[in-house]
C-alpha cells in the first residue's frame, strides 16, 4: 500500500512546466534553497539531473543527499516522485 | 589511480564500467558523484554498487505477515475438537500477532469471520471462550522461542492455570466415560 503525500500526487499528476524546485515531493524550503544555490532553481533542472543519471533512483538519491544535504527519506521521496513523473509524461 | 579529479571523463567512465557501476554521462554535475562512487568501490575492493538505503522494507514486511494469515483464516478452527489442528496455525499467528501488533490494528482487514483477529486487544468478546482457550494452548508452546513480552492483557500464569483446569476437566470427563474397552487401551 503506497502512502504518497498530497504534494507527490500534485506533482506527478501534471506536466511540471516551470514549477519551482520546492514543488518536488521531499524538497522543502531549506533543501530547495540549497539546490537553487547550485543552479537547480527549477524542477525541470533537477529532472535533467535525474535523466542524466539515467533515471536510476539510487544514484539520484545519493546525488541529492550530497548536493542538498537531504536525508534518505527525503531523497528517496524525491527520486520516487521524479520516477513516477517520468513514467507518466516522458 | 589516486587522483580521480585529474582523470578525463572517459577514464572515469571506463573505471565505472570496470567496477560494474551503471552510470550515465560523466558531465560537470554528475562527475563528483561518480568520483565518490569510484572511491567507495575502490575502498571496498570489489565490483558492484554499495547497497542503497531501503526505507520501504518495514511496510513490506508487515504486509508479508499480513498476507500470510490468509490461508490460516480459511480453516474453520474454532471448536475445541479441532484445536489440535489449529494449534500450529495459532502459534504462528500469535507469534506474528505479537510482533506486528500495531500494524495489525492499523491494517484493518476484512476478516469478519474471526472476531478475535479483529480485536486483538479485547479477549472478552463473544468468542471469549474460544479465544482464551485457543490463546492459552499455543502460549505454552510459544514460551521457549519467544522472549517474554509483558504486553499481555491476561497474565501468563492465568493462561497456564486455565489451560490446566480445562485439561483436568477433560481428563475427568474422559475417565468417567464407561466403555466396553479398557480406558488405558491396554489389550
Amino acid at each position: 500500500m503506497s502512502t504518497t503525500s498530497q504534494k507527490h500526487r500534485d506533482f506527478v499528476g501534471e506536466p511540471m512546466g516551470d514549477k519551482a524546485v520546492t514543488a518536488l515531493s521531499g524538497i522543502g524550503e531549506i533543501l530547495g534553497k540549497k539546490l537553487e544555490q547550485q543552479g537547480f532553481d527549477k524542477a525541470y533542472v533537477v529532472l535533467g539531473q535525474f535523466l542524466l543519471l539515467k533515471k536510476d533512483t539510487e544514484m539520484f538519491t545519493d546525488w541529492l543527499k550530497d548536493a542538498s544535504g537531504a536525508n534518505s527519506r527525503q531523497a528517496g521521496t524525491c527520486a520516487q516522485c521524479l520516477k513516477e513523473w517520468c513514467d507518466a509524461f516522458l | 589511480m589516486s587522483s580521480l579529479r585529474s582523470k578525463s571523463a572517459q577514464d572515469i567512465s571506463d573505471l565505472l564500467d570496470e567496477y560494474g557501476i551503471k552510470h550515465g554521462p560523466v558531465v560537470d554535475s554528475t562527475r563528483s558523484l561518480y568520483e565518490k562512487k569510484l572511491k567507495e568501490a575502490m575502498a571496498k575492493g570489489k565490483k558492484g554498487k554499495p547497497s542503497p538505503d531501503k526505507t520501504y522494507y518495514r511496510e513490506e514486511e508487515e504486509e508479508v505477515t499480513y498476507e500470510y494469515r490468509t490461508p490460516v483464516r480459511s480453516d474453520g478452527a474454532g471448536d475445541s475438537g479441532s484445536y489440535m489442528r489449529s494449534r500450529p496455525e495459532w502459534s504462528e499467528r500469535e507469534f506474528e500477532h505479537k510482533t506486528s501488533y500495531s500494524s495489525y490494528l492499523r491494517s484493518k482487514p476484512e476478516y469478519r469471520g474471526k472476531d478475535f483477529v479483529d480485536e486483538p486487544a479485547m479477549y472478552d468478546t463473544p468468542y471469549a471462550y474460544r479465544n482464551s482457550y485457543l490463546n492459552s494452548t499455543p502460549m505454552k508452546s510459544q514460551d521457549a522461542p519467544k522472549a517474554p513480552k509483558s504486553s499481555r492483557l491476561i497474565p501468563l500464569w492465568v493462561q497456564f492455570a486455565f489451560f490446566l483446569a480445562v485439561a483436568v476437566f477433560l481428563y475427568l470427563v474422559f475417565s468417567s466415560m464407561e466403555t466396553n474397552e479398557s480406558l488405558k487401551g491396554i489389550e
